[in-house]
């Protein structure tokens, strides 16, 4: 059963087309990464699927109800939020999320308490939500987003703004409700936490979908990754890579190895090298191969024809600047 | 962070779905309610409903002035009545206005502010729920507001002054418990305007989505509707605006009650809610709610446009407020005068000690002419009043002439002050020697402009 289904979304401003004929299906239990760059579309899709804007052309149905305007009944058991999740900030964390319940229907006694507990809010619950910090601010609608009981959860950049502990503590919690059967659609720059959690993927260029699939035909689909190598003679093991088909190689500046891999030819070089009574001393995974697919769908060069560190440079100064 | 204990689908905890209409548009009443309860301008205003009447009659008690210009004005160290309504007078003028301004002005436009539109509309509520509930929940603390203020100064003017009855528009002395009825109802009256200045106030804040248009827009139209008034000789106008039913009431007071002026004005707040509500409703259910960069941070420069088209709406307005049959003319004024100047001379009279029987009446001829360029309309006028005295010996009767300064209001009311030559100073003494306010040196009065 699908979660989502968004057909043929068109949503313009003005003069500008920010989502075009836009496709999109989320299965049930599914963890679905939405991936582009600034400008691609993401949040308005987000936007689109909350019913926050109406689409010039196109549907939307969650969990198997077509979704109206703002506050559509479709929305019952959807929660989320789209960007920074925000809340009045003059109230109290405790109190804001009592007001979401009270539009909710009210939730069983102690959800709140145990909502502010799951995100490690607690202490810090009976403040003022105007002093809070983004990250703070974050868990706040993640708890939020827990009241609901959601079977369907939209997640816009969730992990923005917390320290790597708690984007860690986020991907687990997204696993744990994926595995209770709850979708999620979660649109993140930090595409590395989004290849621990997803199970497949869509990559959106300028309003249009350009890849879709899951993550196992990313990974086979995916262009070449990049790795740091480290081994007991680099300029032999330099001279290797260049005779295997798949492999390119070369020099950081700072004169350190590195290769750029198709999926396949990772095992070959390996090999080869250990033939060669080359010895690996380290293999550090530069690009992955959701980074490298989503450099190549979203930029405009050849990935393929990159020098491996120039991929990963470009690949990280692009995500470095995705929201 | 787990998801231990989160509810799945189907699963025990999951929420009730299903809710009525009814109940969800109460579930967002409460947390609107909640929301404005929460706020410090709104606590503070509850503070000044509750506590600036009593400041207000304190004040009056330790000076001998009186606020004579405001209907029974004149009567506030006399009558806790009068007391509390001169001060339903101030409210309607401005205090109601600021009320539904700081209530309903910054709902809408505050959810634009803290960017939380998208956190409510992700929730389970409709627009049209959010938007009723915001409604209500302003119109409710709009009202208790009302009734603090009600309250307070009933009790500020019970307790600092007493109640003793009022002198109505008539001249007449009322009996404490007509008094109590007349106030109780007059506030009950005031609900109307009020809840047509929420509206208003909660269209600018759709429209603007800009906290300062919303909260200072009912003022600033309360400020053009008070310049209005002053100009102008045709009905028409003066009865369309919004805060004309503050003035409806008054007609209840007379010796002939009118209720005319009650309808229409009351008709004409139902009007302004009902305009003001659906037009709030096709601005808002037609918008997108998007973030960041459609997010207007407060600024000057909306609540300046809004007074460039408020001057532009007023100027057309004074061109506009003659149109419409005359509701001030010298025949109405003066025989309004002439019956309130009898019943007062009567009262005067009573309260010495003679005997005046109840609807005996003077030989009185009041002649009353507009100052200034025009010959009706609202403003200042002088009002001759001739009184024939019988004699006893051969001349028939002696004319004696009471000079008053009248200022008329749009809607009919007016104050009428002579100097003391003939009728004596603002207090008196009575039959038991006290000193008691003279009825004729102040005269309130109301006719009926329509």
């Amino acid at each position: 059963m699908e979660a989502v289904t968004a057909t043929g979304l068109v949503k313009r401003f003005e003069s500008t087309t920010a989502v075009d004929g836009l496709d999109l299906t989320v299965q049930v239990g599914q963890v679905h990464g939405l991936l582009g760059a600034n400008g691609a579309g993401k949040t308005t899709l987000l936007r689109l699927l909350f019913g926050l804007i109406a689409p010039n052309a196109g549907s939307i149905t969650l969990l198997g109800r077509a979704l109206g305007g703002p506050g559509s009944a479709a929305l019952d058991h959807v929660a989320g939020f789209v960007e920074e999740p925000s809340f009045y900030p003059y109230l109290s964390g405790r109190t804001n999320l009592a007001l979401l319940a009270k539009l909710d229907g009210d939730v069983p006694a102690g959800l709140i308490g145990e909502a502010l507990e799951r995100v490690g809010l607690t202490d810090r619950a009976g403040s003022r939500v105007g002093g809070y910090s983004t990250g703070m601010r974050q868990r706040l609608g993640i708890a939020a987003a827990l009241l609901r009981t959601p079977r369907l959860l939209l997640l816009d950049e969730p992990t923005s703004g917390l320290d790597p502990t708690g984007a860690r503590a986020v991907a687990a919690l997204v696993r744990e409700l994926s595995a209770q059967g709850v979708a999620v659609l979660l649109s993140s720059h930090q595409i590395g936490e989004l290849e621990k959690v997803c199970d497949a993927y869509t990559v959106i260029r300028e309003g249009r979908v350009v890849w879709d699939g899951t993550a196992a035909q990313l990974v086979a689909q995916a262009p070449a990754s990049a790795y740091a190598l480290h081994t007991s003679d680099d300029d032999r093991a330099l001279q290797i890579a260049a005779g295997i088909r798949g492999v390119r190689a070369g020099r950081s500046p700072r004169g350190q190895l590195a290769v750029a891999v198709q999926p396949d030819g990772l095992d070959a070089l390996v090999l080869a090298l250990g033939d060669a009574r080359v010895a690996v001393r380290r293999l550090e995974l530069l690009v992955t191969p959701l980074e490298s697919m989503f450099f190549a769908l979203s930029g405009d060069e050849n990935v393929d024809e990159l020098a491996p560190y120039d991929l990963a440079e470009r690949v990280f100064a692009g995500a470095g600047a995705d929201s | 962070m787990s998801a231990g204990g989160v509810a799945v689908p189907g699963g025990a905890a999951a929420r009730p779905s299903g809710r009525t209409l009814d109940q969800r548009v109460f579930a967002t009443y409460r947390t609107e309610l909640l929301k404005l309860s929460s706020q410090l301008a709104v606590r503070l205003l509850v503070l000044v409903c509750a506590v600036g009447p009593f400041a207000f009659t304190a004040l009056l008690r330790v000076q001998s002035g009186t606020p004579a210009d405001a209907l029974f004005g004149a009567y506030v160290h006399s009558s806790g009545f009068a007391v509390c309504l001169v001060v339903m007078g101030f409210a309607g003028a401005w205090g109601f206005p600021l009320i539904a301004g700081l209530m309903a002005g910054d709902q809408f436009a505050a959810e634009d502010r803290h960017n939380t539109w998208k956190t409510i509309l992700t929730r389970s509520c409709s627009l049209g729920e959010v938007f009723t509930g915001k409604l209500l929940a302003a119109a409710t603390f709009a009202m208790g507001m009302l009734l603090v203020a009600m309250l307070s100064s009933l009790l500020a003017g019970l307790i600092l002054v007493g109640g003793h009855g009022l002198v109505d528009l008539s001249g007449n002395l009322q009996s404490a418990g007509r008094s109590l009825l007349f106030t109780l109802v007059s506030w009950a009256l005031c609900v109307l305007p009020l809840l047509a200045y929420v509206s208003l106030a909660a269209l600018f804040s759709v429209a603007s989505r800009n906290g300062i248009v919303g909260v200072v827009g009912p003022i600033v139209i309360a400020l053009a509707t008070t310049l209005i008034d002053l100009i102008g000789k045709g009905v028409w106008v003066h009865v369309l605006l919004i805060g004309s039913a503050f003035g409806g009431m008054y007609g209840l007071f007379t010796a002939s009650p009118f209720l005319g002026p009650l309808l229409v004005t009351s008709l004409v707040s139902l009007a302004w809610i009902a305009v003001c509500i659906g037009a709030a409703w096709l601005i808002l259910r037609r918008r997108d709610f998007l973030a960041g960069s459609s997010v207007r941070a407060p600024t000057w420069h909306a609540p300046l446009r809004v007074v460039a088209l408020t001057t532009a709406v007023v100027a057309v307005l004074a061109v506009a407020s003659n149109l419409g049959p005359v509701g001030i003319t010298p025949q109405r004024l003066d025989a309004a005068i002439g019956a309130t100047f009898n019943d007062a001379s009567l009262l005067q009279q009573r309260l010495i000690g003679r005997i005046a029987p109840a609807g005996a009446k003077l030989d009185v001829q009041p002649f009353c002419n507009r100052r200034g360029a025009k010959s009706q309309g609202p403003g200042d006028w002088l009002c001759n009043v001739y009184v024939y005295l019988p004699q006893l010996k051969s001349v028939p009767f002696q004319r004696t002439n009471v000079e008053y300064d009248v200022s008329v209001r749009y809607d009919g009311c007016y104050k009428a002050q002579s100097p003391p030559t003939f009728i004596g100073g603002p207090t008196m003494p009575d039959d038991r020697g006290r000193s008691v306010v003279n009825p004729l040196f102040v005269v309130y009065g109301c006719f009926n402009v329509l």
